[in-house]
């Protein structure tokens, strides 16, 4: 295999501490190949540095067969090396083709050839073998068909070398299949494709080689064939890590939550239940209404119809306090929008929804307050000097721990974790996983929403598929597979 | 982590404090009768519905809001009560609650359109001022209104024991009460996590309109008592009194270390930022420099204390990274460690 992207010692320091150690690793033409690594492990800088979104400070950067000491995007976006981060870069009040042709001129010198840049995007899209109407305001088109067109961008520059920064991640599992059709294609035509992931299902299928990096050091690269996935994982981590799923010992009780007839925010006929000592794993593709349903049963969107019971009794959940007071707990789907206040310190953040109830006449408790707070941020075991830290300083893992120590805080009983792992590193999951099956032993009882197949099937007791805003039917321990949850994902 | 003394910091907590003392260091050389008592005590006197009014204010513009159309607001109120007191035999006290009642409701008001219509507080207050204006002028038919009755006129003129001014006082008050709310309570702590992330403070159950309709209420009133400060102390009502406080006010605001985007600050911030505002004025006028270089002063005042507010958050989100690396690595150390053991 002939050589395309080589790095040579690659380092970069932020103000001191090393992001990049001395990396060095190559890359072959017409492969795709997986980057993976913790949170921190140093991808990013990686890709900035090789894209020249950053400076690099040592070593240099071969792309096919020619050497580069420092590097600015436009000599990155020359030699053919272009990102698709995970936050796309499209002008969403623009159509596909001028979405594709940003920055690039189609037509003479002073006017731009509209029918040829539409023509032009079109034939990329055919030889990519997608349909999209190049006309389509890029607002109106799903994350997928973003993704799509941020592809096509980069083949309409000739890219020789595609950094994917964990695209699969808003995706759902069918859009994945897809874009995984897309990736075929372009390794066809030769164009190499380094794949960011946390999902090592996809890399094993996906995937023609690895490479492993950890504390912004290179580790390893190996042929996917050669590996297995408890390699991989100990490489990353650089330690051994136990099943991705911990085994737990809960018995399951009565029933603690039933939704009949649900009905709002898009969703009808929901009927389900969750028993205490149980987690209710909930799946479906993005968009099928497992979200909606947890704001509605939250109290953050009203509801239009149906019945809750909590512990047998009919309830009446208008609001988020409602629900709060009922011991319904939410872990947000969208973590820096919904869950956390960023710029605010880890002890504002966990007490946040208790202060009320430690307040004397409106004058809160320091006291108190503290205590909780220390309660919390010890049992999450939340990696920071002190809760004195503001929560954006911390890695997405520990900020995720600081809104399930928020939402325990509040004496929740029955929690609902909306994507409980998204985006955080291997050793953070792990920690997630052992507080959720340490919160169903205790009693408590979990509804958790999740795209991750591997969590699903890991840490459920039973499963509820969504499809459409409505239950499409429910499995048990012994029918679970990856099949049959994908079938009633797609409504089959 | 270590906690040392960090110039940076301080001066971000301080900023206003510390251009007020170099402020008030310049004009004592420039010139000797600035640093009197009895100056300082003018400057607290004319400035002090200014800090009532900056009490209320705040509390929009730490919950991510901004409200212009205060000065508007000033200007009905004070035409109104003194319409009130010149034409009716209402006792003064009851036409003081009056005029704090009309600045509630038309803080509420901008509230509600703000909700309902789903826009920003700036949007609405951008539309609502030139309606406040309006029906001023049309009550006021645009004349000055004089000779109030003594009772009024003591609210903004009377000296307790003979040195300090009841307004000093009164603004006093309001500023210890409001920053004890700010700081200690828990409706104070939610108005600043509103102003950091709404969706995530209505998601922990936290009564989000509710507190937005409180922050418009407790604003109303602060904003109805300075104008009665202000105009008792002037003698004299007209609806050009008031316009242009908003951006005094405003701009002490952000002076005081209140972030554009909301959520940050304190109140003692504020306090500096309209002593700052004061100083300047009656510094230049003792100085003999003209109000419209006044004007320019307090515009590149409020440019600057912008730039240092964004100056401060990129300085931050590099720190940020700096913070996760170091994190991160005694992390690991730490588990490394137990591994060995």
């Amino acid at each position: 295999m002939k050589t395309i992207l080589e790095l040579k010692g690659l380092s970069k320091f932020y103000h001191g501490v090393i992001a990049l150690d001395k990396v060095s690793c190559s890359f072959g033409e017409g492969e795709i190949h997986a980057l993976i690594g913790e949170n921190g492990a140093g991808k990013s800088t990686l890709i900035k540095s090789v894209s020249g979104a950053i400076q690099f400070d040592e070593g240099s950067i071969v792309i096919n067969g020619k050497e580069f000491t420092s590097m600015t995007p436009d000599q990155a976006l020359d030699a053919g090396v272009a990102v698709i981060y995970q936050e796309f870069c499209l002008v969403p009040s623009m159509n596909v083709a001028e979405n594709i042709f940003i920055g690039q001129q189609v037509g003479s010198k002073y006017l731009a050839d509209i029918p040829q840049m539409h023509q032009k995007a079109q034939e990329i899209f055919e030889k990519l073998g997608a349909k999209i109407d190049t006309h389509a305001m890029v607002n109106t088109l799903s994350t997928a068909q973003q993704q799509l067109v941020e592809i096509a961008k980069a083949v309409s520059r000739n890219a020789k070398v595609l950094f994917m920064d964990e695209p699969s991640a808003t995706l759902a599992m069918q859009e994945v299949q897809a874009m995984f059709g897309i990736m075929r294609t372009l390794k066809e035509q030769g164009v190499t494709i380094i794949y960011v992931s946390h999902r090592l299902d996809e890399i094993f299928e996906i995937c023609d080689r690895v490479t492993v990096m950890r504390d912004g050091k290179y580790v390893s690269t190996s042929d996917i064939k050669d590996i297995t996935r408890q390699q991989l994982i100990n490489a990353m981590v650089g330690r051994q890590l136990d099943s991705a799923c911990p085994p737990r010992n809960a018995k399951i009780g009565d029933v603690a939550l039933e939704v009949k007839d649900l009905m709002g925010n898009g969703d009808y006929n929901i009927d389900l239940a969750v028993h205490h000592g149980e987690v209710l794993g909930i799946a479906g593709l993005v968009g099928s209404g497992r979200s909606e349903f947890a704001k509605v049963l939250y109290g953050a969107v009203p509801k239009d119809g149906g019945h809750i019971y909590v512990e047998g009794k009919e309830v009446e959940i208008n609001s988020p306090s409602q629900a709060i007071e009922l011991g319904i707990g939410l872990i947000p789907e969208d973590r820096k929008t919904e869950g956390i206040l960023l710029e605010y310190p880890i002890d504002w953040n966990i007490s946040l929804m208790i202060l009320k109830k430690l307040s004397n006449h409106m004058v809160i408790n320091m006291q108190a307050v503290k205590e909780t707070v220390e309660k919390y941020f010890k049992r999450m075991r939340i990696k920071a000097p002190s809760t004195q830290n503001l929560v954006k300083s911390l890695s997405g893992g520990n900020q995720q721990k600081v809104v399930v120590a928020k939402t325990l805080a509040a004496e929740t009983k029955i929690i609902i974790f909306d994507e409980p792992t998204r985006g955080i590193d291997v050793g953070a999951k792990q920690e997630i996983y052992q507080l959720m099956n340490e919160l169903v032993e205790e009693g408590n009882a979990i509804i958790m929403i999740s795209s991750d197949m591997e969590e699903v099937l890991g840490m459920s007791d039973r499963i509820v598929v969504f499809h459409e805003g409505t239950v499409a039917g429910e499995l048990e321990k012994k029918d679970f597979s990856q099949a049959n949850v994908m079938s009633l994902a797609s409504g089959l | 982590m270590k906690k040392g003394f960090s110039f940076n910091d301080f001066l971000k907590n301080n900023v206003a404090w510390v251009i007020l003392a170099l402020i008030s260091l310049i004009f004592t050389f420039l010139n000797p009768r600035f640093l009197t008592i009895r100056n300082l005590t003018t400057v607290l006197d004319q400035n002090a519905y200014l800090v009532v009014a900056a009490c209320g204010i705040v509390l929009i513009q730490m919950s991510g809001n901004l409200d212009i159309s205060i000065g508007y607001q000033m200007s009905i109120i004070g035409v109104i009560v003194g319409t009130l007191l010149l034409k009716t035999a209402l006792p003064v006290f009851l036409i003081c609650i009056i005029g704090i009642v009309i600045g509630i409701a038309m803080a509420v008001l901008n509230c509600w359109l703000a909700e309902r219509l789903k826009l920003s507080w700036l949007i609405v207050s951008l539309a609502t001022q030139n309606i406040f204006l309006g029906i001023s002028y049309l009550f006021s038919g645009s004349k000055t209104m004089n000779g109030f009755p003594q009772g009024y006129l003591d609210i903004g003129q009377t000296y307790i024991g003979k040195a300090v001014p009841l307004a000093v006082i009164i603004a006093a008050v309001c500023f210890i009460i409001m920053n004890f709310v700010l700081s200690k309570t828990y409706f104070g702590r939610y108005i600043y996590a509103l102003g950091g992330n709404e969706e995530a403070t209505r998601l922990a159950g936290i009564n989000v309109r509710l507190m937005k309709y409180m922050i418009a209420i407790i604003a109303g009133f602060f904003v109805g008592l300075s104008t009665l400060m202000l105009t008792s102390r002037m003698g004299t009502a007209q609806s050009g009194i008031g316009p242009g406080t908003e951006f005094t006010v405003i701009t002490a605001v952000f002076l005081g270390g209140v972030s554009i985007r909301g959520g940050e600050g304190k109140l003692s911030g504020v306090l500096a930022g309209v002593l700052l505002l004061g100083v300047l004025t009656n510094g230049m006028q003792l100085a003999g420099i003209d109000t419209y270089w006044q004007s320019i002063c307090k515009g590149a005042l409020m440019i600057g204390a912008i730039a240092f507010d964004v100056y401060q958050l990129n300085r931050r989100q590099k720190v940020k990274k700096e913070e996760i690396a170091k994190m991160e690595e005694s992390a690991l150390a730490a588990e490394k460690e137990k591994e060995n053991k």
